[in-house]
């Protein structure tokens, strides 16, 4: 085995029985880190869970345009064609009447009520993707379409659209937030504990370095250490995040009859999981580089910093 | 092997403790440090451990200008010196097995290696009976046979030695000068401080003599 492989070897051991060497004092150390991290894990768990439950519903501005119920092929061509024509336009999508009648018997549960009429009550009708947010210039349009040959309705829904969008652009910012909030309080809380850590075994090290121990020799163990508090503190936070959204998504799903949506809380995918787990593990690494840094400073055998 | 040139030493808050040392250790020499407490020897010894660092002049050992490493290469140069400390310096909360495995520990040696190195250093200061005892179940003297093994489970090639028999009687003195003495037959360059007139008499090796920081003689063994 390399030299290199060994110091490291030794520093991990070390840092693992220091751990169990006091495991009442490591366990809390983890859990305090823990509920940290927690927090943005049922924020991220909560943003994901309403991010699925809004995937299925247009947020992209768009304009539905009904036709009469009257309304011929010939129409329907002629108003396509203007739709298509206009410069806000960027796609248009026609749904014949027996469409939406299909579409609306197979999402719904109405399916018994539509079969007993005797004639199809909806009409053709367009949805026109628009290209611009600018609400004047989307009215515009939608004014000019409602007054089409032809044209019963016209339905603009895109500011509630840009509403949604808008709130979980917030949401994600809110999330960003709190996670950088609690991760600089993970690198801190990290890093205070590797302190004292290093202030009471200042004679190991000051004798370690007299012998002939590097700067990083000496932050090795050190370094294992918050690296395994971080990432110990970042498993049992998707522990402790798992079983809040587990609680909450079962009184969520008690809900679901009461809506034609179905509710459900979506905890963490597998990728995200390890990017947790990894992201803690990094700030306890860096809590911990920026403590031992900070008290090896103070007592470098030859008088430099290390 | 060690050379001092012009060496000054001033610590921070005034203290000069070494004006303008220049003084020479050759390969495979034994040489004793004489002079009053604060005359400068430990500050001698630290600087050709590498331990300090001069202000001035240079300390030049193994071919190496001590002042010019790097903190690492300077950390590297004390793995090949042996320094017994004046206190000791050995940890209380390991037992004396452990305190002398720290440099091979240090140094990345393989257990079974290291295990080998750590009882036949023990072993040549009398203390591989007391491997599991800890350090504050030691006498004086075997604490500094303890510290004598440490600093030779490296196997360096120059070791360092500040007041190795300070505080020791005649008998566990004498016996500690003998151990020096078998490391310097077998090549080791050794540099030891010492005021104890006894001990110097039975080492019989030149002596450079300090005085308020500066070389105030030399003498060959007689």
């Amino acid at each position: 085995m390399s030299v290199w492989l060994r110091l490291h070897g030794h520093a991990l051991g070390d840092a693992l029985r220091r751990m169990a060497a006091q495991p009442l004092g490591a366990a809390f150390s983890v859990l305090v880190l823990a509920v940290a991290i927690a927090l943005p894990v049922i924020a991220a768990v909560a943003l994901r869970s309403a991010g699925a439950l809004t995937s299925g519903v247009e947020t992209d501005p768009h304009v539905n345009v009904y036709l009469t119920l009257d309304a011929t092929d010939a129409d329907v061509k002629r108003i396509e064609s203007a739709l298509r024509s206009n410069p806000q336009t960027a796609s248009v999508r026609f749904i014949s009447r027996e469409d939406a009648l299909a579409e609306l018997k197979s999402s719904t549960h109405l399916a018994e009520v539509l079969a007993s009429l005797d004639r199809n009550p909806l009409p053709h009708a367009f949805t026109v993707r628009v290209r611009a947010d600018d609400v004047a210039k989307l009215t515009a349009a939608r004014e000019a379409w409602a007054k089409l040959p032809a044209v019963d309705q016209v339905v603009a829904d895109f500011e509630w659209s840009q509403r949604l969008r808008g709130w979980i652009r917030f949401g994600d910012r809110v999330m960003a937030v709190i996670a950088v909030v609690l991760g600089a309080a993970v690198t801190f809380i990290v890093g205070h504990l590797i302190r004292l850590q290093v202030v009471s075994r200042r004679e190991e090290i000051e004798v370690s370095q007299l012998v002939g121990a590097t700067a990083s020799d000496v932050r090795r163990p050190f370094l294992y250490h918050g690296l395994l508090q971080g990432a110990a503190a970042g498993a049992v936070a998707l522990v402790l995040g798992w079983a809040a959204t587990a609680w909450l998504g079962a009184e969520l799903i008690a809900l679901t009859p009461a809506y034609a949506t179905e509710l459900k809380v979506v905890f963490l995918s597998r990728e995200r999981i390890w990017l947790v787990l990894g992201l803690c593990a990094f700030l306890g690494l860096a809590g911990a580089w920026w403590a031992v840094g900070r008290e090896l400073r103070q007592f470098s055998p030859s008088g430099r910093n290390p | 092997m060690i050379r001092f040139s012009a060496v000054a030493k001033r610590y921070p808050g005034g203290l000069e403790a070494l004006r303008g040392v220049t003084a020479q250790v050759a390969e495979g020499e034994m040489v004793a440090v004489t002079g009053r407490s604060g005359a400068g020897k430990s500050t001698l010894l630290k600087l050709a451990a590498g331990i300090e660092r001069a202000t001035s002049g240079s300390v030049v050992v193994h071919g190496q200008n001590v002042g010019a490493l790097g903190e690492t290469a300077l950390a590297v140069l004390r793995r090949r010196i042996g320094f017994v400390f004046q206190d000791h310096k050995l940890l209380f909360d390991r037992n004396a097995f452990e305190n002398v495995a720290l440099p091979l520990r240090v140094a990345g040696f393989a257990r079974d290696e290291a295990g080998r190195r750590v009882r036949a250093a023990l072993d040549k200061v009398g203390l591989l009976a007391r491997e599991k005892a800890n350090p504050v179940a030691l006498s004086g003297g075997e604490q500094q046979r303890l510290c004598i093994a440490r600093a030779i489970v490296n196997r360096p090639s120059i070791l360092i030695a500040d007041e190795p028999t300070g505080n020791l009687d005649a008998d566990y003195a004498a016996a500690i000068v003998d151990l020096f003495a078998s490391f310097n037959q077998v090549g080791v360059t050794v540099m030891m401080s010492t005021h104890d007139e006894a001990s110097l008499g039975r080492l019989g090796c030149r002596r450079i003599a300090l005085d308020a920081g500066r070389v105030a003689g030399e003498a060959q063994p007689a």
